[in-house]
């Protein structure tokens, strides 16, 4: 339940401060794959936390 | 008709071919059901959500507004990140009472059919322009590559080739909660073909018009940054909103709860689709602003329709078919699962509720066509709604008339799953006023121009303000109505079932119904025979209960499932209806109490999700309960209603009845003895009831019960029995109740004995005073026998006294020489003073070369009490036989009779003292223990056969004693002085 409430702080924060990734389109100082590597970031997390609840859940 | 055309056709009638053809290698099993049924299928299906939006919708939402257009993907994105806490506890729910749409799971959580009903309005309502995207994005995508305006016609022919496959492959069962396999796999396989279109599009825009990332990045720092600073940027409020809009329509769309809750095999599943759905995304949304950017590097001009950019970016055929593929892949995916889930809900909350069904002999197969006749109205109700309304809008406006219509029941999702206080009233005039707002704000404008909605945020764009203006009403009604008016009972324990920290306090209701076949035929009334007795088997197979099942506990489970199943087959209100009125609850005077083993039941299910003290909480009621089960003292608990509530395992092993075949029952219904021990005990003023007599597995049980009351303020009441079996303990009882008797008894015996010695002592002196007054050999030899019967008086006088002292001789173990058939002789001629039964036949026929090592005086004692027992068993003429012999280093001498016999129940306490069966008088039951004890004194032993082999009656009687040696004589210290009598 514990990674559940990281998962939950991860996703309100996101939704919170996501205007942001708007930022990079138009933008030549930032790459314009950011908003993807964010996101791949967060899919990480997910799955890293996903396996940690099944080791919690065993 | 155009060549191009004519491509077109073919290509998409050849894609849904191999459609076909991907529904049927999984139908005839080609494909295996390891690949059919892996999670990563389940995943891919969810993967409709990319409707031809994200293949041509997207790239208009970013030539409109940059990275804006992330918002369908990350809203979605975000709703399955948070499956754990948002979408697994829907997933419970909807398995649990088989709900297989939102209409259903709202209907059921609510109480009342206008829940379902108008979840079902607003979904028809918000689906329709999402359907109409999809035929309108079919439609010009053929326009835009033919060139002609024949578009609309070509799609309605694609239209009608998907209902096909939505008919074939996803109405053969009537249960909307069956899982299509077939289905499944197909939408999987769509899903396949879009990213690949897509990635394959991102590719060709990256490094077939870009030359690659550098040249990209080139063009976005040169040429292309004039064209990309063009374009307007989101507002953050709006995509927030929008974000909102995506995260809600990504499950409550009607296809994608019916994917993510009715079809989905587990939470395992739903949690591995938690990340790998974002990722799919992830990869859909990647190669979007590629194409708008390759498109724009390509075009001469500024590109007008922005939708189909994949089109111009590329001159290559391939390109174009590549973009047209992955649109017919995601718009024909989208249709499918639509029209299935939509069918569902018009058919369980509008047709259904309007026309309840009545016992028909087919009900299944005419529920079935129902369902058809609605898909095929669906697809061309999607097709309808392009041809008349959709092809005067653009892509954004038609989904978000679509999106914030879907969000209206958002409010309501989260009540249902947070706030159990929500009532119906709430929802429904909640519900009315955010679909108000929405339909004249942004509804029936794509029909016919309204006046303007007052709206309070002037220059924002018309849908921020109706999502916001009618989601706040939405809202405000829900949470004003819930708290100021009555919440239903029925709500209540709805909301408790459904609400993810509810403390659920299921009662134990009494039901008229007492056994299956009650069931049975009480539902045969709403169902016919048929339909009513195949709902009761399979929701006793479900539960692995058998057909005879009484228990009531049992039977509420049954209900419950009989109402889930039904609920799959024909929506929650029908079910709820259906089942209230056929197998109603029996409303008397009886308590109603907790359900404890089914709150015990549904905690150890969801232990794993118990976090903190709740976790600390269980893992101490789980310890408790350990402790009760492993008492090794039988205990039994009851509630009010006298139901079982638990049965441990010492019972269990007493009884020979396990706890789980009787928690749930009444205490009536218990095997014979307990209902009547039980009441006893229950009903008893005393708080232990002793040594109550039982018969079990076939033997007497002494039980001692113990009850106590469980009522106190904060208990659910019920008594608990402790049961101890003092069998053993009555046993003993007895045992030291006989030894007491037979104590006193010795001592009156040792008291009679003293008093008989002295007379006797009297008459041997008178004796020996006759010998020395009288030379008459007559009255000499009387005298004799008189002292020799008196001498034997006071032997068996000692002797007594000696038995009630008990194995005195052990320590003077006699040593003497004794002939058996010498001393047989001695004690047939005793037995003749008696002078009874002379009809009885005595014969001697020991060789008189036998010879034991003993007391005479003892072993004659012995065997005048044998000789008088076999006298005494054998009839008029009977014949008792002496006869002796050796068997290596023991003598047998035995004394056989053709008498009566001993009885088996007899023989087992024969050597018993006071065990007699000769009428009371004639015989004190202690010669055959006092023969028992002198034998054993002589290191013999005795044993019985009635009848002796090869007899058909009569008994023989087998004295074994150790042989006299007389060189073992030296050895031994010298005899007895009385032994030389003999």
């Amino acid at each position: 339940m514990y990674v559940y409430r990281i998962m939950l702080f991860l996703v309100f924060g996101g939704y919170l401060l996501s205007p942001f990734l708007m930022s990079g389109w138009g933008n030549p100082e930032i790459a314009w794959y950011r908003p993807f590597l964010i996101w791949g970031g967060l899919i990480a997390l997910s799955v890293w936390l996903e396996q940690k609840r099944k080791l919690d859940e065993r | 008709m155009s060549a191009e055309l004519t491509a077109i056709i073919l290509l998409g009638l050849g894609y849904l071919a191999l459609l076909f053809g991907c529904g049927i290698a999984v139908e005839r099993g080609w494909i295996s059901t390891r690949i059919t049924r892996h999670p990563a299928v389940y995943t891919l299906s969810l993967g409709v959500y990319a409707s031809a939006w994200a293949v041509y919708g997207s790239v208009e939402f970013a030539a409109n507004a940059g990275f804006g257009y992330l918002a369908y993907y990350l809203g979605a994105a975000g709703a399955f990140l948070l499956a754990p806490v948002l979408l697994v506890p829907i997933q419970r729910i909807t398995r649990t009472y088989q709900l297989a749409s939102l209409a259903d799971l709202f209907a059921f959580r609510f109480r009342t059919r206008w829940a379902g009903t108008i979840v079902t309005l607003v979904s028809v309502l918000a689906v329709l322009p999402l359907l109409g995207i999809q035929v309108k994005t079919l439609s010009e995508a053929i326009n835009a590559l033919t060139g002609t305006t024949a578009g609309s016609s070509v799609a309605l022919l694609f239209c009608l080739v998907i209902a096909a496959f939505a008919l074939i492959f996803g109405a053969r069962h009537s249960n909307l909660r069956a899982r299509h396999n077939t289905l499944l796999a197909a939408i999987a396989f769509e899903s396949l073909v879009k990213l690949g279109v897509m990635l394959a599009l991102g590719a060709v825009a990256l490094w077939g018009v870009f030359d690659g990332p550098q040249q990209l990045q080139q063009w976005l720092s040169g040429d292309g940054l004039v064209l990309t600073r063009q374009t307007p940027t989101l507002d953050p409020a709006h995509w927030r909103t929008l974000l909102l809009l995506f995260f809600t329509a990504a499950f409550m769309m009607p296809h994608l709860f019916h994917i993510t809750f009715a079809e989905n095999l587990s939470r395992h599943t739903l949690l591995q689709a938690s990340w790998a759905l974002p990722l799919f995304l992830l990869l859909m949304a990647l190669p979007v602003p590629l194409i708008w950017w390759a498109a724009q590097k390509t075009a001469a001009a500024p590109i007008s329709v922005t939708a189909y950019a994949a089109f111009i970016m590329s001159e290559h055929s391939v390109v174009g078919a590549l973009a047209f593929i992955g649109g017919l892949a995601a718009a024909s995916g989208t249709m499918i699962m639509v029209a299935l889930a939509l069918s569902g809900m018009v058919l369980n909350h509008i047709v259904l509720v309007a026309h309840p069904p009545e016992a028909r002999p087919d009900l299944y197969g005419w529920l079935r066509w129902l369902r058809r006749g609605l898909i095929v109205t669906v697809v061309i109700g999607g097709w309808l709604f392009h041809a008349t309304v959709g092809s005067h809008h653009d892509l954004r406006a038609l989904g978000l008339a679509a999106f914030v219509g879907m969000a209206q029941c958002l409010p309501g999702m989260l009540a249902l799953l947070y706030w159990p206080g929500a009532n119906r009233n709430g929802l429904v005039v909640g519900l009315l006023a955010g679909i108000a707002v929405w339909l004249w704000g942004l509804w029936l404008p794509l029909f016919l121009p309204l006046p303007t909605l007052w709206l309070p945020l002037p220059g924002e764009p018309i849908w921020y303000q109706v999502t916001l203006v009618s989601l706040a009403a939405n809202i405000l009604a829900l949470i004003g109505l819930s708290l100021f008016t009555r919440t239903s009972e029925g709500e209540r324990s709805a909301a408790e079932a459904c609400s993810v920290d509810a403390v659920i306090r299921s009662k134990r209701l009494p039901l008229e119904a007492a056994t299956v076949a009650d069931f049975s035929a009480q539902l045969a009334e709403a169902l016919g025979d048929d339909v009513a007795g195949r709902e009761v088997n399979r929701a006793l197979q479900a539960l692995n209960l058998p057909p005879q099942e009484r228990r009531p506990y049992a039977l509420r489970r049954l209900r419950d499932r009989i109402q889930a199943n039904l609920s799959g087959l024909m929506g929650p209100s029908v079910a709820r209806d259906i089942v209230d009125r056929y197998l109603p609850y029996r409303h008397d005077d009886a308590p109603v109490t907790d359900d404890i083993h089914f709150v015990e039941s549904r905690l150890e299910a969801y232990r794993s999700r118990l976090t903190g003290l709740a976790r600390e909480l269980d893992g101490l009621r789980r310890h408790h309960r350990q402790t009760l089960a492993n008492l090794p003292v039988g205990l039994c608990v009851f509630g009010d209603d006298d139901e079982l509530v638990m049965w441990n395992r010492a019972l269990a092993e007493l009884s020979g009845i396990s706890g789980e075949s009787v928690v749930g029952a009444h205490r009536d219904s218990l095997a014979a003895p307990w209902p009547t021990l039980l009441q006893s005990a229950l009903s008893s003023p005393s708080v232990t009831l002793y040594k109550q007599a039982a018969h079990l597995h076939g033997r007497d049980y002494f039980l001692t019960l113990h009850t106590a009351d469980l009522s106190g303020d904060d208990s659910r009441g019920g008594r608990v029995v402790m049961i101890e079996d003092h069998t053993e303990m009555k046993w003993l009882e007895n045992e030291l109740v006989h030894a007491a008797r037979l104590a006193s008894i010795g001592q009156l015996a040792a008291g009679v004995a003293h008093e008989i010695g002295n007379p006797i002592t009297g008459i041997s002196s008178l004796a020996q005073n006759l010998r020395y007054d009288t030379d008459d050999p007559v009255l000499l030899e009387t005298a004799d026998q008189i002292q020799t019967l008196t001498e034997r008086v006071t032997r068996i006088v000692s002797s007594l006294v000696e038995f009630t002292h008990g194995g005195r001789h052990a320590a003077t173990l006699p040593r003497s020489p004794v002939t058996l058939g010498r001393i047989s002789e001695e004690a047939l001629h005793l037995l003749h003073l008696a002078r009874t039964r002379e009809a009885v036949t005595f014969s001697n026929t020991c060789p008189p070369d036998v010879v034991v090592r003993g007391d005479a005086q003892r072993l004659i004692q012995v065997m005048l009490n044998l000789l008088g027992n076999a006298r005494d068993a054998c009839p008029p003429q009977g014949k008792v036989t002496i006869s002796a012999g050796t068997q290596g280093q023991q003598a047998w001498w035995r004394v056989t009779d053709n008498g009566r016999g001993i009885a088996p129940d007899v023989r087992d306490r024969l050597f018993e003292p006071f065990a007699t069966t000769k009428p009371a008088g004639e015989g004190t039951g202690l010669g055959l223990s006092l023969a028992y004890q002198i034998v054993n004194e002589h290191q013999g032993s005795i044993d019985v056969a009635s009848p002796p082999p090869g007899h058909s009656r009569g008994t023989a009687m087998t004295l074994w004693l150790p042989l006299y040696h007389p060189d073992k004589q030296q050895d031994d210290p010298p005899p007895h002085a009385e032994d030389s009598d003999c």
